[in-house]
């Protein structure tokens, strides 16, 4: 098996192809590739108007800050600027003129290793207050919307939500406000904001469901996500 | 959550293990296309112990409407959902003949006729020689893939009309691993799989009549139906920018049942490599 000449010629194209300039210098994503995969949540034909769906760049590093960096589409026809949020999300514009120059979205600073991916997470709202069905609709929604496209999730079901919330001491917390009028402040834990992600330092409040209470969740300061649970 | 960059960029080669694209949602009237130019490393036909490296041609191209064409395969994705892909088919089976051995076939022509009764190809080792010529086909038929997850899809596809006698059919079964990524620019796909072709498929490729027997040297061979091979591959694609890649694969094949006691066959398991240079647009 004469591999050697063909790995030699395998390297010397390579080579060849990128001292030409064909590579970018720093950290790119293509824009056609994730048009791919966050277009199926405009497509998607269930119930999802409790939810949003966000590009995310994740840095495979625990370490890495996302501080101040943004994604750049800088094609002919269009240019956006798309800041990330602390947890590495951006909305997604859907633009055919993009999609057909095949344009790269550029990393502003190099973070290391990541990984691309859609989020769906639970629309937050601006009084900060959460009803108990609204957000086991909203999650009902992300299980529906996440079966569409897996189908192994068939036998998950909703266990709850996790807050997220930025890490800026003080600025955390979520109350659970009960319809006798009680009130009690839910716990908060350091973790993962979505499954998979690396930094798993981010101040989360989770809330379960339990039989059918008619309680309502507040929150004193925005939360960065409400991530849908899956058992 | 999705398909997210499983991508299979498929050569134009005749690899056994040909994949149709995963479905592309693109805009309306948008399109998604690969050309580029490689090189393969792969026997000289089905069986063979000698090899042969060649120019190899990339091509895949994907319609917003669902047609797509992935190196020698053309169909239509029809499925709307995420977890099915199945359509119709079309695959272009190559020619296969002595390939090279042409001339010197036609120099032993000469020879038989004065040293009588030996058969054509008596001086070859080559045991294509003498075989009649299989010509290039259009074969018809469908695909159906599965994905049990967003990374693990299950392969499927039924073709028919292979051979002179444009009869033959194979169905390829497959599991595919997609999509296993390596830093956001580098991404390898394996898959491993079996096809099954029925009697007038191996006949076609692996028999060896009367006729031809006495015209190759080759004994007489019935080639029955059945399982027809086994493979398991890898596909890596670096990708440099959102237009240049580097796309290579690497596939084990082995011949089983009928076709692997063909007397075509010098080496049931066999290695094909190649790698090319793709631009995207």
């Amino acid at each position: 098996m004469p591999l050697v000449p063909h790995i030699t010629a395998c390297c010397t194209v390579t080579l060849a192809a990128l001292s030409g300039g064909l590579a970018y210098a720093g950290d790119w994503v293509s824009y056609r590739d994730a048009y791919r995969a966050m277009v199926v949540f405009e497509k998607y034909g269930g119930p999802k108007n409790f939810l949003q769906s966000q590009l995310q760049v994740a840095p495979q590093d625990h370490g890495a800050s996302l501080e101040g960096v943004q994604l750049t589409l800088a094609g002919k026809t269009n240019q956006v600027n798309l800041p990330l949020d602390p947890l590495g999300r951006t909305p997604f514009p859907l633009l055919k003129g993009a999609y057909d120059e095949n344009v790269a979205l550029l990393l502003s600073r190099k973070i290391g290793s990541f990984a691309v991916r859609p989020r769906v997470s639970i629309a937050l709202q601006a009084d900060g207050v959460y009803e108990d069905g609204e957000l086991r609709a909203g999650c009902e929604q992300a299980l529906g919307f996440a079966r569409y496209g897996d189908g192994s999730l068939r036998t998950r079901q909703c266990g709850g939500v996790r807050f997220v919330f930025a890490k800026r001491v003080g600025e955390v917390g979520v109350r659970l406000h009960r319809p006798d009028g009680t009130d009690a402040a839910l716990a908060v834990v350091a973790s993962v904001a979505f499954p998979g992600d690396a930094d798993d330092n981010f101040p989360t409040v989770q809330y379960r469901f339990s039989g059918n209470e008619r309680v309502q969740l507040v929150t004193a300061y925005p939360p960065l996500a409400i991530v849908p649970l899956f058992d | 959550m999705t398909k997210l960059f499983a991508l299979t960029l498929a050569a134009a080669s005749c690899a056994a293990s040909a994949q149709t694209p995963a479905s592309n949602p693109m805009p309306d009237g948008s399109r998604d296309m690969y050309v580029g130019l490689g090189v393969v490393s792969k026997p000289r036909y089905e069986g063979a112990a000698d090899r042969e490296r060649a120019a190899l041609p990339v091509l895949q191209v994907q319609l917003s409407n669902g047609l797509f064409v992935s190196g020698m395969r053309a169909g239509i994705h029809l499925g709307g959902s995420p977890q099915v892909e199945f359509g119709p088919l079309l695959e272009v089976q190559p020619r296969r003949d002595a390939e090279g051995e042409g001339a010197e076939v036609g120099d032993l022509n000469a020879v038989r006729f004065s040293i009588v009764a030996l058969p054509p190809a008596a001086f070859s080792d080559n045991r294509l020689a003498g075989m009649p010529a299989i010509h290039s086909r259009v074969q018809g038929g469908g695909f159906l893939n599965y994905y049990l997850t967003p990374a693990w899809r299950l392969t499927s596809s039924l073709l028919y009309g292979a051979g002179n006698a444009r009869n033959g059919t194979k169905l390829e079964l497959g599991v595919q691993r997609l999509a296993l990524e390596f830093g956001v620019q580098h991404r390898v796909a394996l898959d491993a799989g079996v096809t099954l072709a029925d009697r007038r498929y191996n006949m076609a490729f692996f028999g060896v009549g009367e006729e031809d027997s006495y015209n190759s040297g080759n004994a007489v061979f019935e080639a029955g139906g059945g399982l027809k091979d086994a493979h398991l591959g890898a596909r890596w694609n670096w990708a440099w920018s959102p237009s240049w890649m580097l796309t290579s694969t690497v596939q084990a094949t082995r011949l089983l049942g009928s076709a692997r006691l063909s007397p075509l066959v010098e080496r049931p398991t066999n290695l094909t490599v190649s790698t090319a240079i793709a631009y995207r647009f």
